[in-house]
């Protein structure tokens, strides 16, 4: 508590500090040789922390003008508050790696760079980033961001396990009824087995794989003006009776949000689970032989992305010029791939399957092919509004509800639906 | 500083201020604590006064705030969520402080005598204390896990049925009181150990004399003499148990449903997921109210009914 506390008024300090130390010569951060020093911050360990240093050193053995310095700033988790603390004390970082749900929270912050008008140089070939990276990194038509990671969900399946069941495994066409008669037949108590998995901490976890299911069934988070929830539909009832159904049968794995479900698919006990490219090393561990699938349908197979962005901050436009360099090579269609191979991450160019290097990391981490593809059914994105963390939380309590069967799909959808409409016209 | 000031032309007779000023005892006095206040003026006080200057703030720590005078306490007393939060922090205190306070009695006593490896169980009570909250929070989430976890082995083993624990709505908070009172009884212990070494011998001498049972002299001589060391984790396991956060935070998060939304973490949510950066601040003032009045309560009978040696 106490840290905590003191966490909310060095905030306030910060804040009031901000008043006073916007602004700066535009001409700062160059030398007088011409040379610019930039900082960019990230949170990368293992394999990552190696690429971005590999990386960054052959941008500047290439670029004699600009030398950048990768900095690690802890879990990134935390980096909004980082970064806040030191906009405030006039020192940001010149790029900074942000998760895509705080773009539309720093977007509000005046040190925030407006990228739109670098990134829709033809060079760019903006439009070549996945849709979804480009939603999340666009604030009420500003782009703030150059994405830097992309992920969705897929289903990842134990091969042994449906064998021993006598399913055929998942296919491309799989119907929400295929996979719920294969979670159904997956399950056996007896042998503490599942046929799936669901992270149940009512956390966004919880709520972006009800939204996938929502998609699937035709249905919508808002209303097209963003004013009004819209989950409250056949379509959303559809999807939380799916849930209801496994739920009741003790079909789902209930996860209580520490990730325990990789381990629990690794030793056997579950056999399917919707999820992303970061469980790949977790899953891949030859305990378990495992398949990759694009998610089961209704109406389509959509699935959710959560990208996150590179924000630029203003350190005079010397400092700004250099970071967008570095973005534009670092997220070029060579170097992203490079990064794809060395980290497992997923490219963030759809131009990076046609590319010669592609075939050896496809065949480098089993099943990652599957989500690359499945990106082009990753085709809506959350709402990038300010107000998102709010209605995620009602919406996870009213998924989570229904999980644990204290209501009934529509029960929680119309009660949720109408505490979203109050969060969506309150002041802000 | 009280004295009269002196006429100008004296002045030049008296030594520099500078010397003046250095040679009191009132200089030495303040360079030797002039450190720690400093130290406290800037991470506490002025975060203190700073946070009620927030509170008071339409903030969400992005962008500078506005003044919006008492809406984040008027907003505050019709939020139903934060009524949950402090209907669940009551329960927790509730239970909390006296189930910590006569456990670790009971356990003291246990251990205030001269047998083979006492030092041993001692350290053995004491450990979860200093264990991180992260390494008890993720044990006792292994612990309870409903289907792979320990206890509902033994449960299954006993032929009683399975429980969710954490992940029941109705069992969570309980399971949050089990896990604190074990991570947090180690401190009590040691108070109540040193408060039991230091009642005189002859007092309970003398009351073996006179005839006393072992549970009358326990009862009429023993707990009185524990009086002030009870009164102290008394107050000190009251206020930590109304500031609960760390260990909802690295287990339930506040779920499932809401039912372990404490007040704390409820402020951390509204002042860290929900960007409300003024409203949690309002919150966190709320709370210091409510818990100096609390303490203010707890100390007011303790000087009625503690018995004190001295």
């Amino acid at each position: 508590m106490k840290r905590l506390f003191l966490l909310i008024a060095a905030s306030a300090l910060i804040v009031a500090g901000c008043g006073g130390s916007s602004g700066g010569s535009s001409s700062a951060g160059a030398s007088p040789h011409g040379h610019v020093n930039i900082t960019l911050w990230h949170g990368y360990t293992d394999v990552e922390a190696t690429a971005i240093k590999k990386l960054t050193q052959e941008f500047n053995a290439t670029h004699p003008n600009i030398t950048v310095t990768p900095q690690f700033y802890g879990n990134s988790d935390y980096a909004l508050q980082k970064v806040l603390a030191a906009i405030a004390g006039g020192k940001p970082p010149d790029i900074s790696y942000l998760y895509g749900s705080w773009a539309a929270n720093i977007a509000t912050n005046p040190t925030t760079v407006d990228l739109t008008k670098y990134v829709q140089s033809p060079s760019w070939d903006w439009n070549d980033f996945w849709q979804a990276a480009r939603n999340v990194a666009t604030v009420n038509g500003k782009i703030i961001g150059v994405p830097a990671l992309i992920d969705n969900l897929a289903l990842v399946y134990n091969k042994r396990l449906f064998q021993q069941a006598g399913i055929s495994p998942p296919t491309a066409n799989w119907t929400w009824s295929d996979f719920e008669n294969a979670a159904l037949k997956l399950t056996n108590p007896a042998k503490k087995q599942f046929g799936w998995a669901y992270v149940n901490d009512a956390g966004e976890d919880t709520v972006w794989r009800f939204w996938a299911m929502l998609w699937q069934a035709g249905g919508s988070i808002l209303s097209p003006d963003g004013k009004q929830a819209a989950f409250d539909s056949p379509a959303g009832v559809k999807a939380l009776t799916l849930l209801q159904t496994l739920a009741k049968h003790n079909s789902i794995y209930l996860d209580n949000g520490s990730d325990n479900y990789p381990g629990v698919f690794t030793s056997g006990h579950i056999g399917m689970l919707w999820t992303g490219p970061w469980d790949l090393s977790q899953i891949n561990t030859g305990q378990q032989p495992y398949g990759v699938q694009i998610l089961p349908g209704d109406l389509n197979h959509q699935t959710i992305s959560g990208p996150d962005n590179w924000v630029v901050f203003n350190n005079g436009s010397a400092r700004v010029n250099a970071a967008v360099e570095f973005l534009k090579w670092f997220t070029s269609p060579k170097i992203d791939l490079k990064w794809a191979m060395m980290t497992g991450d997923l490219p963030i160019r759809q131009s990076a399957t046609k590319q010669a290097g592609y075939q050896a990391y496809v065949k480098k981490y089993p099943g990652i092919g599957v989500w690359v593809q499945n990106l082009n059914n990753a085709t809506q994105s959350r709402p990038v509004t300010t107000t998102y963390p709010k209605i995620s939380t009602v919406v996870g309590q009213a998924v989570q509800s229904v999980l644990l069967g204290k209501a009934e799909p529509q029960q929680a959808l119309s009660n949720a639906a109408k505490q979203v409409d109050g969060i969506l016209s309150a002041p802000s | 500083m009280t004295a009269p000031a002196q006429p100008t032309t004296t002045a030049r007779h008296r030594p520099p201020a500078w010397k003046r000023l250095s040679g009191s005892e009132h200089f030495a006095g303040w360079a030797f604590v002039a450190p720690a206040v400093v130290l406290i003026a800037v991470f506490m006080l002025i975060p203190i006064v700073w946070s009620l200057l927030l509170s008071l703030q339409a903030n969400d720590l992005l962008a500078p705030g506005h003044y919006i005078g008492l809406a984040n306490y008027k907003a505050l007393a019709k939020d139903s969520q934060f009524r949950s939060a402090i209907g669940h922090t009551i329960v927790y205190t509730v239970l909390f402080v006296p189930v910590s306070i006569v456990g670790a009695l009971a356990l003291a006593v246990a251990l205030d005598r001269k047998i083979r490896g006492i030092r041993f169980y001692r350290l053995a009570v004491f450990i979860p204390l200093v264990t991180s909250t992260v390494a008890t929070g993720i044990l006792f989430l292994w612990l309870l896990d409903p289907t792979f976890g320990l206890v509902n082995y033994i449960l299954h083993e006993l032929g009683l049925p399975q429980q969710q624990f954490l992940q029941d709505p109705n069992q969570a908070l309980y399971c949050i009181v089990a896990m604190t009172v074990w991570g947090w009884l180690g401190f009590d212990v040691i108070i109540y150990l040193a408060a039991l070494q230091g009642i005189p011998e002859d007092l309970l001498e003398a009351s073996q004399m006179d005839g006393a049972s072992r549970w009358s002299t326990f009862r009429s001589v023993v707990l009185p003499l524990l009086g002030p060391a009870t009164l102290f984790l008394v107050v000190w396991s009251t206020i930590n148990a109304l500031q609960l956060f760390d260990e909802i935070y690295v287990t339930t998060r506040g779920g499932p449903l809401g039912s372990t939304t404490v007040i704390v973490y409820y402020l951390y949510q509204q002042a860290f997921q929900f960007f409300n950066a003024g409203y949690g601040a309002a919150i966190a003032y709320v709370l210091f109210i409510a818990v100096l009045i609390v303490t203010l309560i707890q100390l007011w009978i303790g000087r009625r009914r503690v018995y004190y040696t001295s």
